[in-house]
């Protein structure tokens, strides 16, 4: 009798227990929602559960994929609840984790956000499922909005990044190469023959900080270096190579032959040591130490006017004559989802574009605003050069976002090789061309 | 006359019955969405009355098996869960269109006949075989010699086990960054040129060392534990009988640990075959080579890496699982004969 009492006491723990699992783990996710509106509205939660309630406003949830930026988001957040009482929850994915990755589980588990980050060429992948913004009051202040063939205006610029050969202009100016002058060929390979010269002089390593290693920086040759071919020199809406590329598969060999001899000259003038197996670390900080003159990076890998001593600028990829232009755009945007929140992501962008919530983006978050009457100036040591290309309208678009999906994994090994000096200018061209052929015929 | 109370049977069957309504009815909330909070509770409390009266079901004949079945039950449902739900599941993926969010309709074989025209993974499947064959010789031969080594009477024994079987212990994703420093900027120190895994078959044979170094030391375990099992009366009569150390070797210590060789060539064929961290974290599977007439970007890219690749990076997830299943069917297959293979040789021997 003792055993089966004892027995029916162990079954009934269990069972309890089980049953608390259960309903702690349904639990924990609304604490762990209650908690991130806590961080998000710092102490007023009360009263602005009460706001809330008074206005009607249900939440909206924004999945972030800048881990770098979550604090100021979570002030962001904070600002929109202070200003309007609506309430903005912001989830945070990065690290290890992409945000198109989190957001396909999401999906399954039906627990999508009702505002998420995507980049250009993953707006297929969502089709017909994002709310078309088309009218509301931001799009008229801002040419980057994301347009949709089939779903409109779905994507809200929240920065503009840019891309080109950043150059230091205090090794420039002391080697008497006026960056202005290179727009073409012919300019560019004088200024590399001057720079490398003047190599003991000037203290530098290599006249390029230029990285074709493919495995951790195939994001940086197959896609953003790779963007120049597309879009170099080209308006912002010219999507004319890009068609190209898209219509499966094809490239203008000419303008790749003329690319090929330019990404020649960087191999040649690049520091070996850096070139095929180097790292992003190594290239930035050669930069930021004044070793290299040129980096073939963008204007987030010098972020804060602290890490540099030496003004910066971007140069073009003049690899034809006349090649004025960097690539400037939003190179990921936030998109409301059809079936959450269409209202409330609407409020928010239209706040969004307004004056409190670009002070926090740009001054404390570092982004570049992508709005016309944003009065801030961004601290980005590139912000000065960058936005006389924008003011000047010599900006092209960041076509290399809507290229198929992974396609710079096979092309940053073409550039590899190039740098190993395995193929030729020729060969670069044509490889580039059968190895973009394959991918699209899969 | 039932040996049976009438309240016994009535509990019983009432906490059957009402046990399977809550969870049909907790199952059937959740399915239609409702946010009713007590759903998991429902479930919960259905799936246990369910048992209850399972247990005190009136029955003699059976009742051992109703125990036995209420204990294995949560495993089963793990596994269940786990394993084969997700296996059947994936091989349905695997004749659909499905991207990872949405499935437009089934495309029948579709996914199976393009995976045979990818060049790139017929190159994945090949390189994955070599990486086998290369692996289960060496990570064996290495395993054994450091065994034989372990077993001697050599100084400082324990510290050489531990030191050996210590790499194991680093995750893979770690130890290929680790080593991606290592061949990046030692060794290219004493080489001169640019690190091994900037080149397709250097880049290779960097990924077969790191593997060694990584799993020797584990196999190494097993061998020692194989060899210290040899009984000492017949090692004894052999150096008796005059058996030299290289006779005793082949002719005594290896027939008698052929069942641990066994063992350890069947963890090393399937751990290669399913080699994922070192690949990725070492060289993500980039390198160039020509295969079939065409330029290849995948050039170590193995089978696990290729299939991760074409799901989540190329957000190909129907094509990705295709894939899986052959992955799987080979596994399977080569796993089977293997077994098949080194029983009969223990019988033989």
């Amino acid at each position: 009798m003792k055993k089966k009492l004892m027995s029916v006491l162990l079954a009934g723990a269990m069972v309890a227990s089980l049953v608390a699992c259960g309903s702690t783990s349904a639990d924990t996710t609304t604490s762990d929602n209650t908690q991130t509106q806590t961080e998000s509205t710092t102490t007023e939660t009360p009263a602005a559960e009460t706001t809330d309630t008074a206005s009607g406003a249900a939440p909206v949830r924004l999945l972030n994929g800048k881990p770098e930026i979550n604090d100021q988001m979570q002030a962001l957040a904070a600002k929109y609840q202070e200003e309007t009482g609506n309430v903005l929850t912001v989830e945070t994915i990065g690290g290890d984790t992409n945000a198109s990755d989190e957001l396909k589980k999401m999906y399954q588990a039906d627990n999508m956000p009702d505002i998420f980050v995507i980049e250009a060429n993953q707006a297929a992948t969502w089709d017909g499922m994002l709310a078309d913004l088309s009218g509301e009051d931001w799009t008229n202040k801002t040419g980057f909005e994301l347009i949709d063939a089939n779903m409109g205006t779905i994507g809200f610029p929240y920065t503009v990044e840019a891309t080109a050969l950043g150059y230091n202009a205090d090794l420039l100016a002391k080697a008497g190469v006026d960056p202005a002058s290179l727009t073409s060929p012919d300019a560019w390979k004088a200024a590399c023959e001057t720079l490398d010269a003047k190599k003991d002089e000037l203290g530098i390593t290599a006249v390029f900080g230029w990285c074709a290693e493919p495995t951790n920086l195939g994001w940086s040759s197959g896609t953003h270096v790779f963007g120049q071919y597309l879009d170099a020199g080209l308006k912002a809406d010219d999507t004319t190579y890009i068609d190209l590329l898209n219509d499966g598969g094809k490239i203008d060999e000419a303008r790749m032959k003329n690319f090929a001899e330019f990404i020649g000259m960087m191999n040649q003038y690049s520091d070996p040591a850096l070139l095929i197996d180097g790292t992003y670390d190594n290239q930035v900080a050669g930069f930021k130490e004044g070793k290299y003159v040129f980096i073939t990076q963008g204007n987030w890998c010098v972020t804060s006017p602290d890490d540099v001593s030496f003004e910066c600028g971007f140069a073009p990829y003049a690899f034809e004559d006349g090649i004025n232009t960097i690539i400037a755009g939003p190179p990921s945007y936030w998109v409301a989802y059809a079936s959450g929140n269409v209202d409330g992501a609407k409020a928010f962008f239209n706040w969004c574009a307004g004056d409190s919530a670009q002070n926090i983006l740009v001054n404390d978050a570092g982004l570049v605003s992508p709005f016309d009457d944003c009065q801030y100036e961004a601290v980005n040591p590139f912000y000065k050069s960058m936005n006389s290309y924008i003011t000047a309208g010599n900006y092209s678009g960041w076509h290399t976002m809507l290229k198929k999906d992974g396609l710079q994994n096979s092309t940053c090994n073409v550039f590899a090789d190039y740098a190993k000096g395995k193929l030729d200018a020729d060969g670069f061209v044509s490889t580039m061309a059968q190895v973009i052929a394959d991918y699209y015929a899969q | 006359m039932s040996t049976f109370s009438i309240g016994r049977k009535a509990v019983s069957f009432i906490s059957l019955i009402a046990g399977i309504v809550l969870a049909i009815a907790g199952l059937g909330l959740s399915i239609a969405g409702t946010g009713n909070a007590s759903r998991g509770a429902m479930l919960i409390g259905g799936v246990v009355l369910f048992f209850i009266g399972l247990y005190l079901f009136p029955t003699l004949k059976h009742h051992r098996s109703i125990i036995n079945f209420i204990f294995l039950f949560p495993l089963l449902f793990a596994f269940m869960v786990t394993v084969i739900i997700p296996l059947i599941l994936g091989i349905g993926y695997s004749f659909t269109d499905w991207n990872g969010i949405k499935m437009t309709g089934v495309v029948g074989l579709s996914n199976y006949t393009r995976m045979f025209k990818q060049p790139a993974f017929l190159w994945s499947i090949l390189l994955t075989f070599l990486f086998v064959v290369f692996n289960m010789i060496l990570v064996n031969l290495v395993a054994f010699l450091l065994a034989l080594l372990c077993t001697s009477k050599i100084k400082g024994l324990g510290f050489f086990r531990a030191a050996y079987f210590l790499p194991n212990l680093i995750g893979g994703i770690v130890l290929g960054y680790i080593w991606q420093f290592i061949f990046s900027n030692v060794v290219t120190k004493f080489t001169g040129t640019y690190s091994m895994l900037s080149d397709t078959n250097t880049a290779f044979l960097a990924i077969i060392i790191v593997y060694i170094w990584q799993y020797a030391g584990y196999i190494m375990l097993i061998y020692i534990t194989g060899l210290n099992t040899i009984p000492g009366d017949v090692l004894e009569a052999s150096a008796i009988d005059g058996a030299n150390k290289t006779q005793t070797l082949f002719n005594i210590k290896l027939p008698m640990i052929a069942p641990t060789i066994t063992i350890c060539t069947f963890l090393t064929l399937t751990s290669a075959f399913k080699q994922f961290d070192v690949n990725l974290a070492l060289t993500n599977g980039k390198g160039s080579v020509q295969f079939l007439g065409s330029y290849i970007a995948n050039g170590t890219e193995m089978l696990a890496l290729n299939i991760y690749t074409t799901a989540v990076i190329n957000n190909d997830y129907a094509l990705g699982q295709a894939k899986a299943v052959l992955f799987f069917i080979i596994l399977a297959v080569v796993s089977i004969v293997q077994v098949r293979i080194s029983n009969k040789k223990e019988v033989e021997l």
